[in-house]
């Protein structure tokens, strides 16, 4: 999608709704917006129905800033909380069955390439820990180990949250959740650990403690699996309502939590690495060069 | 009745930290003059978290925003009335 799809035919701009006009006038689209821009543009989502006080949301408002893209990009996501509001973006979106997420990616992705040989067309997956780490494992699994170059991004609530609280692989060990009522007896999953074991290109984890970094985070990993390979971000969204955390706490949670065992990681592999580092030294030239030309 | 938050538009005029409007969950529900310096907030859109005011009584120390009852919100700024504007006035 560019933005001549977005802008309305001549004449007819006056009988659009309001929404639509300010996102054709004051939108993200063709311009890469920072965090601290937020409040003064048009954001690509808003008025969703996810629960008041919902770090997910913060979450994933903060990727369609970090988005370099946003115009070009599809977001293929599956059942849960997270494609709640992500299904209202202003940003195309493909619902994958509860299990194909990545394996529908993939056919997106590889369209795309076949039909815009000369466009960069990112393909982004958010799901939650459901849909990534236990019902879409296999298929995270294989479009890894494909090499196949779209970003995963995982919103980790460590509970099945959009169906009452269900213990997820991604809970931690001893959680008392809706299936287990004893206590969850078997270790959070290693996410980061199968990610670096299939030879993702990038992988980070991070929770929304700083917005900054959350939106430079996605920024790099489609950046970098436009180019390279699979890139993987797993993010800490806590689900307050599963989870009894009172909504004026639940950064306080964050902070916390990250704190204690979710610190902020990213992991490059060699040839992504290399990457990177060309594209930031490119980055860094031409910004001198625009400089001294006025 | 449920509360909305407010934002003191003096005090935050005098600090212009932004930092409530990065840590909102909801989408242009606090918004930002750019002109004036100072965050508002669509009372329409806000769901009353209260999540901006621990961000400003704690991290950045100003208290600029306080959870006032919708029915004693007075000339709350409505986004679904006006649409998107950079300003509040």
């Amino acid at each position: 999608m560019s933005l001549k799809t977005i802008e309305a035919a001549p004449g007819f701009k006056d009988y659009l709704p309001q929404e639509y006009k300010d996102l054709i006038d004051d939108g993200p689209f063709l311009k890469q917006r920072k965090v601290s821009e937020l409040g003064s543009f048009k954001e690509a989502i808003e008025e969703h129905p996810m629960c008041s006080g919902c770090a997910m949301t913060l979450f994933i408002r903060l990727v369609y800033v970090g988005l370099p893209s946003i115009e070009n990009t599809v977001i293929c996501g599956t059942a849960g909380c997270g494609r709640l509001a992500i299904s209202q973006g202003a940003v195309p979106f493909v619902y994958g069955n509860y299990g194909d997420t990545n394996a529908v990616a993939t056919g997106i992705k590889r369209g795309l390439d076949i039909r815009f040989k000369e466009q960069n067309k990112d393909v982004v997956v958010m799901a939650g820990d459901g849909g990534l780490a236990d019902i879409g494992f296999h298929a995270v699994m294989h479009s890894w180990f494909r090499k196949e170059k779209f970003t995963t991004i995982m919103l980790d609530n460590e509970v099945y949250g959009n169906t009452g609280g269900q213990d997820s692989g991604m809970t931690q060990k001893g959680m008392v959740m809706k299936m287990a009522p004893t206590g969850k007896k078997f270790e959070k999953m290693d996410m980061l650990g199968l990610a670096k074991t299939a030879g993702v290109a990038y992988t980070a984890r991070l929770a929304p403690t700083n917005p900054t970094r959350v939106a430079n985070t996605v920024r790099k990993a489609v950046l970098i699996a436009r180019e390279v390979g699979p890139t993987f971000i797993q993010a800490y969204t806590s689900c307050n309502i599963e989870y009894a955390i009172p909504t004026p706490k639940v950064m306080d949670d964050a902070r916390a939590v990250e704190k204690d065992r979710y610190q902020f990681v990213e992991y490059f592999s060699d040839e992504a690495k290399a990457y990177w580092d060309d594209s930031e030294k490119e980055r860094k030239r031409l910004r001198k060069a625009a400089k001294q030309s006025g | 009745m449920y509360s909305v938050a407010e934002v003191d538009k003096e005090i935050c005029a005098s600090t212009k930290c932004r930092l409530c409007t990065q840590f909102c969950p909801e989408g242009n529900t606090i918004l930002y003059d750019d002109a004036v310096g100072t965050a508002y907030v669509a009372v329409d859109r806000c769901k009353g978290c209260e999540i901006c005011v621990g961000i400003c009584d704690d991290l950045a120390k100003h208290h600029a925003i306080k959870m006032v009852s919708i029915d004693q919100v007075k000339d709350g700024f409505e986004i679904s009335k006006v649409g998107f504007k950079a300003t509040f006035a």
